[in-house]
Order: structure tokens, then sequence, then C-alpha cells
């Protein structure tokens, strides 16, 4: 269940860039997940719900952002997305889409990144 | 009069990124101190501790031990029944060692005094995938009880692997494994890795690990 610690890493960033930017509330925060991490992004979702809760950031809209997976084949040089259906993690890190050789390289499908956050802050100048 | 305003803030922090720094940062104490650190993931029950131990016993190294368990003394326990350095690292709810983990369990090891280290991490093919822990290499331990489609279930740990190892192949036709099939999926999904067939009870293959493990060491220095 290494969902709980991601998700206590990413409230941990969220907080930490909402209070320097002296948010008083966080509305919104957008999470890339790579399609190979071995995360389950309903799971961080609700996890990042249960610990919110009491800090700026209970309430907020979590947008979380699948990354597919890029290859870069070492067979024949192909880069970009990697051949997958969804279902099968296997075909996704085995085949390169142009050549169906197996080793390919993996270049993006593993992050988990906070993006962007939207807060509410008071506006001095209004 | 106060208002209130929406703001977007970029933030832009991979967390996986952020233990990989870490990773990077272990990688270097290691170095510093002429440690070469080997991390050894697989299966519950596939035999790592047993394999850890027995090459405490036949290598010529100034070996010591990273356990890491949900309750690490076990394990632990029987590491130091081999007069080796050892530190037991509890994850407790947690499934995997990480960076910080191991950064932590270097403080209580004579590093100065130790030039292998094996880092054995939680029963799992799951959740250290996505963790680096600064090791300079890593290797795969399964065995042949946990069925032969093992490897096509979990992909992504046997593609970043550096050796692998199929432990208790003199039990596979009472489980009714095939343990060629297995070795043939880690070669579709690694083909560059060496995959070692092995049975620590009758000590078929052992000394194949030892000696992957060993250019691996030479490799790196």
């Amino acid at each position: 269940m290494h969902e709980l610690s991601m998700a206590e890493a990413i409230v941990e960033t969220v907080l930490d860039v909402a209070e320097k930017n002296d948010a008083q509330e966080i509305v919104e925060v957008t999470i890339e997940v790579g399609e190979l991490t071995m995360l389950n992004p309903e799971q961080v979702k609700f996890l990042l719900g249960v610990l919110a809760e009491d800090t700026l950031l209970e309430g907020a809209e979590i947008i979380i952002e699948e990354v597919p997976v890029e290859i870069k084949c070492r067979s024949c040089e192909f880069t970009g997305l990697a051949n997958t259906d969804g279902s099968d993690h296997y075909l996704a890190i085995v085949l390169c889409p142009k050549c169906d050789e197996r080793n390919v390289e993996i270049l993006k499908g593993r992050e988990c990144n906070v993006k962007t956050i939207k807060i509410e802050k008071s506006d001095e100048n209004a | 009069m106060k208002m209130h305003k929406i703001a977007e803030v970029e933030v832009q922090h991979d967390i996986m990124v952020a233990n990989r720094k870490l990773a990077r940062k272990n990688q270097k104490m290691l170095d510093n101190n002429q440690v070469y650190a080997v991390d050894v993931v697989g299966a519950i029950g596939s035999g790592k501790t047993t394999l850890i131990e027995a090459l405490i016993d036949s290598m010529d190294y100034n070996i010591g031990v990273i356990a890491g368990d949900v309750i690490s003394k076990y394990d632990a326990g029987r590491f130091e029944n081999h007069e080796v350095p050892v530190v037991g690292l509890n994850t407790g709810k947690e499934c995997h060692l990480d960076a910080h983990l191991v950064e932590h369990a270097f403080h209580d090891l004579p590093l100065g005094d130790i030039d292998l280290l094996f880092i054995e991490n939680v029963g799992n093919l799951i959740c250290p995938v996505d963790f680096e822990l600064g090791s300079h290499m890593r290797m795969v331990v399964i065995s042949v009880t946990e069925g032969d489609d093992t490897v096509e279930k979990h992909p992504l740990i046997f593609k970043d692997a550096d050796l692998v190892v199929i432990n208790k192949v003199d039990l596979a036709d009472a489980v009714g494994a095939d343990s060629d099939k297995m070795v043939s999926d880690v070669k579709q999904l690694n083909p560059d890795v060496q995959v070692i067939k092995t049975s620590l009870k009758t000590e078929k293959g052992f000394d194949e690990v030892k000696k992957a493990i060993e250019i691996f060491i030479n490799e790196n220095s």
C-alpha cells in the first residue's frame, strides 16, 4: 500500500507551496501520475481526501492526469507513445509499436508529479 | 476592503524524482566509503534471506546487511548469527524500502568497515519498483513455488533488474511450474539480463549467482 506514503508526500508538497504563497485555501490540485507507476489513482485520491482533513487542502478538488507511456526503441530508434491498450502493462513495456521489438527504454510514464495548485488568497490590491 | 482572488501556482514537484535524488545521494555516500550495494528484492518466501546468508558465508568481502521488513527483527536476527553488521529497518505499514529509510540505516552501519552491502527489501514484487534506494545493482529473487506466471504478472520489476534468480527449481515438478518459461518470460522483458536457476537447498546455481555479483562489483571498481 504505498499509495499512503505517496499521498503523504503529495500533501506535504502541496501544503508547503500553499503556505509559501500565503494561501488561505487550496481550491484545486493537479497531479500527473504515470501509467507505469504502481499507483492506483483512485486510491491516491481517496487517501488525499483523508489526509487533507483539517488542513488548507480540505475540500480541494483533486485532478489526476494519467501520463501515457513513451518509449525509445533501441532497435529501430522509434521514439514516442508505446503501444498500449491500457489493460496490459506487459505489452506497453515490451513492444515497440513500429518494429515490434522488445528492447525498449521507458521515457515517460513513471512520474508522480504535483503539477499545479489553485489557491485562494487575499488580494491586497483590491 | 480585502478581496479574495484565485491564483494558480506552478509546482512541478515529482515525488518519484525526489526519491531518486535521495537515492543518488545515498549512492554517493556508498561510493565515498567504497561500499558496493546490492538491493535484493523479490517475492515473499522466495529465498532472499537464505540467499544472502549463503553469500555472507561464502564471499570474500566485508559484508553488511540492511534488513528491511514490515517487522525486521526476524531476518535481522538471522543475519546477526553470521556475525556481520546488521541494521533492521521496520517499514511498519509500508510495503517497500525507500531512499530516505535507507539513508537512516547508513548512520547505524560501520560503512568504513564494509565493502559489500546487501539491502534486503520487503518481500513484494510491486511497490519496490517505484523506489530506487541508491544501490549499485538490483537482484530480483523469485521461486517456482509462487507459480510460473509470476514474471508475466509483475513485468516492471524484471524490466529494471540487473540479475534475476529463480529459486527452488528442485520443487518445480512438485508444484507443476515450468522454470524454463519463467526464464524466457524474464528474457522477453529484459533481453540482456542474466537469469540463474537455483536451488539453495541443493546449492544448484549458487556459485553462478556469487560469480555474477562479483563480476558486477569488479566492473564497478
